[in-house]
């Protein structure tokens, strides 16, 4: 029953959905049966171009955030330990943290074309601000005792940043890498949405020009199994890299 | 006993008041080609049953998907689309009826222009091979045009062109700076284009169709109109009347849509802009629905099987 409990709301929710989609009080174009959706769903799985289209938006998806992640990081952990950094980029990025970069995708499209690139480039920008702001804090909440010692054992700076800042950031850098990994699959869906000839959220814009809601809703739910086991994924790698704070919170 | 009668005299005269409420139509409508409709909003001195017979809510989409879901939500009595839009909804069981036009592509009219750089490789269609076209929107209007102008310069949708979605807003620059190398263009943009110059026209609508065909259409809830048959025959007098008011009266009309905000922009472009074809007596051609929808189905493969067009027609609440 334990190992049930993080199941129930999902069941409930997909209980609620049938009972509606079956009281006919609303259109099945909008609320298609669960089995119509389970359809279109093993129609997706079971064509290969699912998977090439799948890879498509992952690739963005990952292109952006890696680079976000590489960038984020080295920026972040500098400004937590140097204070000059800090005062010159921290209002930088809290000036600028709250603007809606989505509105800048037709600049993007301008300069790095219709294509990956500028899908690439503002799933980068999306996802470098909680990378670099969540490092940041991390970095600059490093316990001074932990600094101290290494001092005291002769460490140099550039040895202490690696061996004490960086693994007592590391918790902090793989919180800043869970924000934007949803973060990363998101844009790169709104962008192909937006404007692409492929990729998930391409299939989600042409299935709602079509009225096939049922289809929509089946790309939903592979969006959203995409993003569970990218988080467990990645849980999983945290908790084998940070082995000295394993993450609780995780139950699915 | 002097309380019960204040009470039976107040009930009468509040079901008297709402009896006489004229019914409430709530019509989604778009930004784009539809004058006659807003001028419905902006004049309603010209529309004799409105406030009487009916009242009048229009509602501003976007697109066509999301007016097509807020009928099926139940939030929408009526609306305009585009003629295969309607296609689709019908295709999908949405009950709805197309029961007059607005205005058609036609020749000796403004059509929806695809346009290429005035000094680019682009001489011809065939030209587009390898290349990049512009479209509004997957599955609409733009994008049927450009694939039917693709296919007869003998290219593959997708495969030899790639077909793409942008604003019209951003198609000027878009065509311009390479990322397509041709795009769709409406009023008022085709016109703002036109004057910037180093854009020319590379085909039509009418040109990638072959034929004069509906653009833009205005359609009922098939409930709404079993239960308020007269609403939906007073609503397409008053329709008619502003559709002959707007054509005999352009200019004025213009002014008065730019007025009401319906139209953003400079008043001059607007009134300067070509204008698509619209029937007088708001008559639709049903012919070209059907070969549109033949064209859907048999060659784009839009559709899963054929949706019988005279059923999803009824002209016969226009006035004759």
């Amino acid at each position: 029953m334990k190992r049930l409990r993080p199941f129930i709301l999902i069941i409930v929710a997909l209980a609620a959905w049938e009972i509606a989609a079956r009281s006919g009080l609303w259109s099945p174009i909008l609320f298609p049966s669960l089995t119509r959706i389970a359809y279109q769903f093993w129609l997706f799985v079971s064509q290969p171009d699912g998977f090439t289209q799948t890879w498509t938006t992952l690739y963005r998806a990952f292109g952006g955030f890696a680079l976000a992640a590489v960038v984020g990081i080295a920026l972040g952990m500098v400004m937590g330990r140097s204070a000059l950094v800090a005062e010159m980029l921290d209002p930088l990025f809290s000036g600028t943290y709250a603007v809606p970069k989505l509105a800048l995708f037709p600049i993007f499209i301008f300069v790095f074309g219709l294509g990956s690139l500028s899908k690439i480039a503002l799933v980068f920008l999306e996802c470098l601000y909680p990378m670099a702001i969540i490092t940041y804090h991390g970095a600059r909440s490093v316990q001074p005792v932990l600094l101290w010692s290494a001092q005291n054992m002769g460490a140099s700076r550039a040895r202490t940043l690696a061996r004490v800042v960086f693994p007592a950031t590391l918790p902090y850098i793989f919180a800043a890498l869970r924000v934007a990994l949803p973060v990363a699959l998101i844009v790169a869906i709104i962008t192909e949405m937006i404007s692409s000839v492929d990729g998930l959220g391409y299939l989600v814009t042409y299935s709602l020009s079509s009225l096939k809601t049922d289809r929509m809703l089946a790309l939903v739910v592979v969006i959203s199994l995409l993003g569970l086991a990218l988080d467990h994924a990645l849980v999983a790698l945290r908790n084998r890299l940070v082995y000295w704070e394993k993450l609780d919170t995780f139950y699915v | 006993m002097k309380r019960t009668l204040g009470t039976i005299v107040a009930v009468l005269f509040t079901t008297a008041a709402l009896a006489q409420e004229p019914t409430l139509i709530r019509f989604g409508r778009g930004f784009a080609a539809e004058e006659q409709v807003w001028l419905m909003t902006a004049r309603p001195d010209l529309t004799p049953n409105q406030g009487k017979k009916y009242a009048l809510k229009q509602i501003l989409f976007q697109a066509n998907p999301e007016r097509f879901q807020a009928y099926l939500a139940g939030e929408l009595d009526a609306g305009t689309a585009p003629g295969l839009a309607v296609i689709f909804a019908r295709a999908e069981g949405v009950d709805m009826k197309i029961v007059a036009s607005v205005c058609q592509e036609a020749k000796g009219y403004f059509s929806t222009t695809y346009m290429v750089k005035d000094d680019g490789p682009i001489k011809r269609v065939q030209d587009l091979k390898d290349r990049t076209i512009g479209v509004v929107g997957y599955k609409t209007a733009t994008d049927l045009w450009a694939r039917a102008g693709l296919i007869n310069a003998g290219l593959v949708p997708d495969k030899d062109t790639k077909v793409f979605s942008l604003g019209f807003p951003a198609m000027g620059d878009a065509v311009r700076t390479d990322k397509v190398q041709a795009g769709t263009f409406v009023e008022p943009f085709y016109s703002q284009q036109l004057e910037k110059g180093g854009l020319r026209k590379l085909f039509t609508a009418v040109e990638a169709v072959g034929y004069d065909h509906e653009l833009l259409d205005v359609w009922f809830g098939e409930k709404f109109i079993k239960s308020h048959p007269d609403v939906v025959r007073a609503f397409l007098a008053d329709y008619v009347a502003v559709t002959k008011y707007y054509l005999g009266n352009t200019e004025q009309a213009k002014r008065d849509l730019h007025k009401a905000g319906f139209v953003r922009g400079a008043i001059e472009s607007y009134l300067k802009n070509a204008d698509w074809r619209r029937d007088p007596n708001a008559r639709l051609d049903v012919d070209s629905l059907k070969k549109l929808s033949t064209f859907m189905h048999e060659k784009l493969k839009w559709l899963e099987k054929p949706v019988n067009v005279d059923g999803m027609v009824d002209q016969s609440f226009l006035p004759h």
